[in-house]
């Protein structure tokens, strides 16, 4: 940390652009979902899927763990699994 | 010593390692007053030894603290200090209050003591850790405010430091808190849910600002890694502890009557109360491992990495394993609460006060570090104190389940005192690990006496 | 204070966080508080299935999607911001934060407004365990985006001084650090909407 030497990082405004819209698209999609008032196992799975989607595009181009130490990479990305999967369980267990 | 106010540290920093030896007695004779109810009865009853013993460990801390921030605050500023008089004249203030304090919890009956002073005029006595007599609590309240009068008056005159800003921030608060403590609803619940904002907020939350500022202080001076490198860790350190710590309250408002939300919001914050405690051992030992000099002073270093890893393991670990809602059902008020308590002020407060003692110490009394001879003795008694601690939370762990479940989970419950009975062993096993850590004490005592080859301030 | 000594020239290392690592820390501690309180949400609903469910209902999709595009946009900026220091172009940088910082005020102008209707319906922490659950979530969330906002108007006021660009290391260092910091308030609200106001 300190000593600190700059490591430049790859810029590529065309790709943020288009995750951004992607980005974007998803969420409509998720609100979509919800305006159908989509329920049940298949819906919640669609919306689970989008949203980790979306959650892994944020942290691997926006927050450029792309580039990062392995370890960091899987901390971040281990979270959003995990996240996942608890809430996935939780939905799988109040199934009537 | 690079500021001659300074030297006011070190009264200080004697009453705090005298009041110490005081709780420890206090605290053997209440050990042994588990397992023989009528030691030294009437003499000293067991609710007498145990607010004496839990008051002596306040006030020792306070003492350290304010030592502290007396070497701290002049160094890390440039300047000198706005009044050593004062700081002086409060030293002798505090001392004499503290003293006859404990003087009036010995000889007069407690409920006597109140009428004596005042309690009926302002009702704030009777109350865990804040049994002191309402003259001493507003004593508590002048000394605290002239002291940060003080300290506040040398940072604004001088150089303005994270480590500085982090300690007024914590002293400040230690101040406005304990004003909680004039507070007494008669409903019981408002009572319970405020007395917390003076003992909750204190441990778990100023005061691991205090904890922080002086790890730091103390890991700049004998790592000698940038103040900026460590400035950032203390600032990740404070926020972490403040978030958790304030709304960690919640772990208090289970089952006193508060809303059920509690029950969430307080296992949620108070769970991740470790964290912050895990980052201070994380940043003690990168610190040291990247040290950019060899500082003699070994002892001082030792106990910079003990405070880490024993605050986490005392307040982090232990304090985890009973702060879910649906655990402290069961745990609630148990001899797990006592383990915490103990391994948690050793190893968050006892720890780090000792720490700055030894690392200024030596240098208010005008050497760089003691001998080596007088620093393997300080280790040895870093040792015997800490493995003791150790050893005492974890018969007390053993006890706690042993009476959770004999006398909470099982279907057929035995009485309190039946269990008490049960779980004697343990204490046993306790007293005598006690003795041990007085022996660690005595041994920290007399690495001060020892001479030997010195190095030079 | 010790000044920064600089090493001879090292060899550039291919993997690095963005950022410093006491922030990172950080974000890891946030994250972990953000999955134990979503995990701590869906296994109550799972014991409350249909009281969930209704609830729910009442809740304003439109200002959740909408929020999320908000915060969503926001990061993108914050990401051009980061991506016209990198490249040198200092006096881009303070603008796109300056754009990030309004789509950020705009989010919390809604919540505002949604927070107003629930508190002006009588909703309170004591409701209902949804609403508990609801109100808590995202007030959480609220708070860590109002840090999230001093932050970025933080290194506004260093951007507009030209501080960001690839010859000051330091400088590039923090501003990585707070954008990975906002990056993460989004991050968690990409969770939080679908699951608090559309998983059902």
């Amino acid at each position: 940390m300190e000593n600190l030497t700059h490591t430049p990082v790859p810029v590529d405004t065309r790709r943020s652009t288009l995750v951004w819209l992607a980005l974007i698209a998803a969420t409509l999609a998720t609100w979509g979902l919800g305006e159908e008032g989509a329920s049940g196992p298949t819906a919640v799975a669609a919306l689970l899927a989008i949203a980790a989607l979306k959650s892994r595009a944020v942290i691997l181009d926006f927050m450029g763990l792309r580039h990062a130490p392995l370890l960091w990479k899987g901390i971040v990305l281990g979270w959003l699994a995990l996240v996942c999967t608890l809430i996935a369980l939780a939905y799988w267990k109040g199934m009537p | 010593m690079q500021y001659k106010s300074q030297a006011v540290a070190k009264p200080y920093f004697i009453a705090a390692i005298g009041l110490f030896l005081g709780q420890i007695l206090f605290g053997l004779i209440m050990g042994l007053q588990y397992v023989i109810g009528d030691f030294l009865f009437p003499l000293i009853p067991f609710n007498v030894a145990r607010m004496v013993h839990t008051n002596l460990l306040i006030v020792w801390l306070l003492f350290g603290f304010m030592g502290a921030a007396y070497y701290m605050i002049p160094e890390e500023s440039e300047t000198e200090l706005f009044s050593p008089k004062l700081a002086l004249a409060l030293f002798w203030i505090f001392l004499v209050a503290g003293a006859l304090t404990i003087v009036g919890y010995l000889a007069v009956p407690y409920a006597t003591l109140a009428e004596l002073t005042g309690n009926d005029i302002l009702e704030t006595m009777g109350r865990e850790f804040l049994e002191q007599p309402l003259v001493t609590k507003i004593g508590i309240v002048i000394v605290a405010l002239a002291f940060l009068f003080n300290i506040t008056m040398t940072v604004l005159k001088g150089r303005k430091t994270s480590i500085t800003v982090v300690l007024l921030l914590g002293l400040w608060g230690l101040a406005i808190f304990f004003l909680f403590s004039f507070y007494n609803p008669t409903n019981l619940v408002m009572d319970k849910f405020y007395w917390w904002w003076t003992v909750h907020l204190w441990v778990e939350g100023v005061w691991e600002l205090i904890l922080g500022a002086l790890l730091a202080f103390v890991l700049i001076k004998v790592t000698g890694v940038d103040r900026e490198v460590i400035e950032k860790w203390l600032y990740v350190i404070i926020t972490l502890s403040l978030v958790t710590g304030l709304i960690g309250t919640g772990h208090h408002y289970y089952w006193i009557g508060t809303p059920e939300y509690w029950q969430w919001w307080g296992s949620v914050f108070s769970a991740l109360e470790p964290i912050p405690f895990f980052a201070m051992t994380v940043f003690a030992f990168n610190m040291v491992n990247r040290r950019r000099r060899e500082h003699p002073n070994k002892a001082a270093t030792l106990w910079a990495l003990g405070t880490g890893v024993m605050a986490f393991l005392g307040a982090g670990v232990w304090g985890f394993l009973h702060t879910l809602a649906p655990v402290n059902y069961y745990t609630h008020g148990t001899q797990i609460t006592a383990a915490h308590g103990h391994m948690a002020f050793y190893g968050a407060y006892a720890m780090v006060v000792l720490c700055i003692i030894s690392y200024a110490m030596p240098i208010l009394r005008g050497r760089a570090a003691n001998s080596n001879k007088a620093q393997v003795v300080e280790m040895w008694s870093f040792w015997l104190m800490t493995i003791a601690i150790v050893f005492i939370t974890l018969f007390l762990t053993a006890a706690g389940i042993l009476q959770v479940w004999l006398q909470r989970v099982s279907d057929t419950p035995l009485p309190f005192m039946v269990v008490q009975d049960k779980v004697a062993l343990f204490y046993w096993m306790r007293e005598w690990t006690g003795v041990v850590f007085l022996i660690g004490l005595v041994l920290y005592i007399a690495s001060f006496f020892i001479k030997g080859e010195e190095k030079a301030a | 204070m010790e000044a920064n000594v600089t090493l001879p020239l090292q060899k550039p290392v291919a993997r690095h966080l963005p950022g410093d690592l006491a922030i990172w820390f950080f974000i890891a501690a946030e994250l972990l508080a953000f999955c134990v309180f979503f995990a701590a949400y869906a296994f109550t609903r799972a014991k409350h299935v249909e009281l969930f469910n209704a609830e729910q209902l009442t809740l304003d999709r439109n200002a959740g999607a909408l929020n999320t595009i908000l915060l969503l946009t926001a990061s993108y900026f914050v990401v051009r911001a980061v991506q016209a220091a990198e490249a040198g172009l200092k006096d881009k940088v303070a603008p796109w934060l300056a754009a990030g910082f309004l789509c950020g005020s705009g989010f919390v102008a809604v919540k505002v407004t949604e927070y107003a209707d629930k508190l002006g319906a009588g909703i309170t922490l004591s409701t209902s365990p949804f609403y508990m659950f609801y109100l808590s979530l995202t007030f959480f969330h609220f708070m860590h985006v109002l840090l999230g906002l001093v932050i970025l108007a933080i290194l506004w006021f260093h951007a507009r001084r030209g501080n960001y660009g690839p010859d000051n290391a330091t400088a590039m260092n923090n501003l990585h650090s707070g954008a990975s910091y906002w990056h993460m308030v989004d991050l968690v609200w990409i969770i939080l909407f679908p699951l608090v106001y559309v998983l059902r």
